[in-house]
């Protein structure tokens, strides 16, 4: 008998039998697994007391150039989860496809210091295809073994990835209590089973002395919420020190002040 | 009569001798078996090819009354065994070793002659041309002048030889090696069963690992066919392990990721299971309510992993004992990680100076800065004009000039980088820096793009 199909075998049973629970039900599942706050009072409040930690969450960034920053976003809040949560000393796998070009763009530890995110507990998977970083992904989600798995696909449609791939990983989140990210290096309408789409961007940020540039900040914008919770947009500012997110003000005269409320994210730019 | 002495010699002055062949195979398991029979009396038991035994004693005389009691009874059991041997104690192996070869006692190292040393022929005739003889002639020379005429080898020897210096006694007795096999009186056609059958063998493997207080690093496996092709496997695990599940689970993820898959053609009459690594590992207590090991499950997916990705592509960082940025990616095999690492934290209050992406090259840009030394104003990178609107720096980082050939000499060292954190109108965080300093290490120094900050 093989064990690994047998493990398989049940937790695909499993996966049937809540697939036909009711809605109501999906959501007591996952709040038993907590929340991720992000920090900023009015967002959290907003979002009903956090993001539910059992989930798939599905983070993009707005344009290419916005990558580094929806990456930052996804690994501080998967820090901000490690952090709160029981299972502290385990560690964050972060799975992305090997980079084959020339040159290469590559996860900075030192970097990671900088942002406030312990280096010794990131695992760095590099898979060869998306087909394996998926695997790897529901593999990891599925042991138990890590406080949040961050999978990092680029391109627009990766082959490969598709509602039934994130239903997966979305079912096993809410089995082991895992928290995972779909990090994605633009915007994309592709239908995943996500909990929460957020929209990322960078920000100019609060000018230090010198004009030196200062903090992290983030122009965050929620797409779409499982529990239909609309129109929740925001500037936020990384705080290292005491590892939490702002709500950013900017100084009167500093940035021109733009609402970022319901409005289009191109035409916010060009306003700006 | 005497050793290597022609057979037509001996034959002429003997003629009842009775000859035969030397076996050298032979001589090796009779060494060995009495190896063991001396292990009566001191654990440390070593094989000296081709002929002699070395039993380190300190520590396991006592037990006999003193040294030559202790002697006194091996010779007494060999004698019994109709065997007689040379012996001869000294405070070196190397010395034991001589004095024994050359039917000498305790303390006459002096007298031993400089065939002892052991070099070769020509080394021992230069010797005893230059007229020295025994060991006695050369203890009280100095050594440098004999380094310089015989070489390095033979002052070592000599050395140890006198007793001044001395090499560790390598003893027979040590864990052999754990090795499970079964064969077949017929061959085995189907993976499956090769599979189950490695199972089954693992499971026997992990109760002598258990004997032993270990658990497998390292597990290699033989699939031998009957028409002489061997498949070999192997897996490594990321925490020393007896469980025959995880096992399980890892095998079937190194046969899911074997380039070519197994192919039994006229089957498998021979499955063998070894323990290549293995490292202690105590038995555990788990739960009573069976709650999961947040460790084990944590080196399970390391090792499942390793094997379907590949040992170099499952990574944790490691900080690098440099300045240099690049150095900075550093990181290795996870399956290699033992302990976390201090990482130099940074100033309270501070912003990031070190992005979160880094490009490996860096790449080249065109800059436009209002002097020739200052900050950037505007830059084009993958043909997109970047407009900058903050700016800091430069931090200078630079090169590793005590690496280079004659990096002491001005104009020599390499190039120095002036780095710049910048921002554009996008909001967009950038790391550049300037190649050369401007005027003393170039004319025009060329610009490059390094990082991408959050």
């Amino acid at each position: 008998m093989n064990i690994s199909d047998s493990i398989h075998r049940k937790n695909k049973g499993k996966a049937a039998s809540l697939s036909l629970s009711s809605a109501s039900c999906l959501d007591e599942n996952i709040k038993k697994g907590g929340a991720i706050l992000l920090g900023a009072q009015r967002f959290d409040h907003a979002l009903r007391q956090g993001l539910p930690k059992a989930a798939l969450h599905e983070v993009q960034a707005a344009l290419k150039d916005d990558t580094p920053c929806a990456s930052a976003f996804c690994l501080l809040l998967a820090e901000r989860c490690r952090l709160s949560g029981q299972k502290g000393s385990n560690p964050i796998l972060w799975v992305d496809e090997k980079q084959t070009q020339r040159c290469r763009n590559l996860l900075y530890p030192p970097g990671l210091v900088e942002l406030g995110i312990d280096p010794n507990r990131i695992i760095y998977a590099q898979a060869t295809t998306v087909i394996a970083a998926l695997k790897t992904a529901a593999d990891a989600v599925r042991s138990n073994a890590v406080v949040s798995v961050i999978l990092a696909l680029s391109g627009k449609n990766p082959r490969g990835l598709d509602l039934t791939a994130t239903r997966r990983l979305s079912l096993f989140a809410r089995e082991s209590g895992v928290t995972v990210f779909l990090l994605r290096d633009q915007l994309s309408s592709l239908s995943t089973a996500a909990y929460s789409r957020w929209q990322i961007s960078s920000a100019p940020s609060r000018p230090l002395e010198a004009n030196a540039p200062g903090h992290p900040v983030f122009n965050v914008k929620l797409l779409r919420h499982r529990r239909g919770i609309e129109g929740l947009s925001s500037r936020l500012e990384w705080n290292r020190d005491s590892r939490i997110f702002k709500e950013y003000a900017p100084d009167i005269g500093a940035v021109p002040a733009v609402s970022v409320f319901g409005t289009d994210y191109q035409e916010q730019r060009r306003r700006a | 009569m005497h050793i290597a002495m022609p057979l037509a010699d001996a034959r002429a002055r003997v003629p009842e001798l009775l000859i035969f062949d030397h076996d050298g195979d032979a001589d090796t398991r009779l060494l060995a078996r009495l190896a063991e029979a001396c292990e009566r009396y001191t654990p440390m038991v070593a094989l000296h090819l081709p002929q002699s035994l070395v039993l380190d004693i300190s520590g396991c005389v006592h037990l006999f009354g003193d040294e030559h009691l202790l002697v006194q009874d091996i010779e007494d059991r060999f004698d019994g065994a109709g065997l007689s041997f040379q012996w001869a104690l000294a405070g070196t192996v190397d010395a034991a070793l001589a004095l024994a070869r050359f039917g000498l006692k305790e303390g006459a190292q002096a007298q031993l002659p400089v065939a002892a040393l052991d070099m070769n022929d020509k080394t021992h005739r230069s010797l005893e041309r230059a007229g020295l003889y025994h060991i006695g002639d050369l203890a009280d020379r100095p050594r440098a002048p004999l380094a310089a005429r015989f070489g390095a080898e033979l002052v070592l020897k000599l050395e140890r030889l006198l007793g001044q210096e001395d090499r560790p006694v390598n003893p027979k007795r040590k864990s052999s090696a754990i090795i499970t096999e079964r064969r077949f009186a017929e061959p085995m056609g189907h993976i499956d069963s090769a599979l189950l059958c490695l199972h089954e063998l693992f499971i026997e493997a992990a109760q002598m690992l258990e004997d032993r207080k270990q658990g497998a690093r390292k597990i290699a496996m033989q699939l031998f066919r009957c028409d002489g092709h061997v498949a070999k496997l192997a897996i490594e695990t990321g925490a020393p392990t007896r469980d025959d599940k995880l096992f399980r689970r890892l095998l079937n993820e190194r046969i899911d990721t074997l380039n070519d898959p197994l192919d039994p053609g006229f089957g498998y009459d021979l499955v063998r299971l070894s323990i290549a690594a293995a490292e202690s590992l105590d038995a555990v207590q788990t739960d009573m309510d069976g709650g999961r090991d947040a460790a084990s499950d944590e080196a399970a997916l390391l090792s499942q992993l390793s094997i379907r990705l590949g040992r170099q592509d499952v990574q944790r960082f490691e900080p690098a004992n440099s300045y240099i940025p690049e150095h900075g990616l550093h990181a290795r095999a996870a399956l290699d990680y033992k302990d976390a690492f201090i990482w130099d934290q940074p100033e309270s209050g501070a912003p990031p100076t070190r992005p979160l992406f880094l490009f490996d090259p860096p790449q080249h840009i065109k800059v436009m800065a209002e002097v020739p030394d200052g900050p950037p104003r505007r830059f084009i990178w993958k043909r997109v004009t970047h407009d900058v609107t903050r700016a800091e720096g430069p931090e200078r980082i630079a090169s590793i000039w005590w690496r280079k050939r004659q990096g002491h000499l001005p104009g020599k060292a390499g190039l120095t980088r002036d780095y710049y954190r910048v921002e554009d109108s996008e909001g967009r965080r950038y790391w550049l820096f300037r190649y050369g300093l401007y005027g003393t290490e170039k004319a025009q120094p060329d610009w490059y793009i390094h990082g991408s900050f959050a």
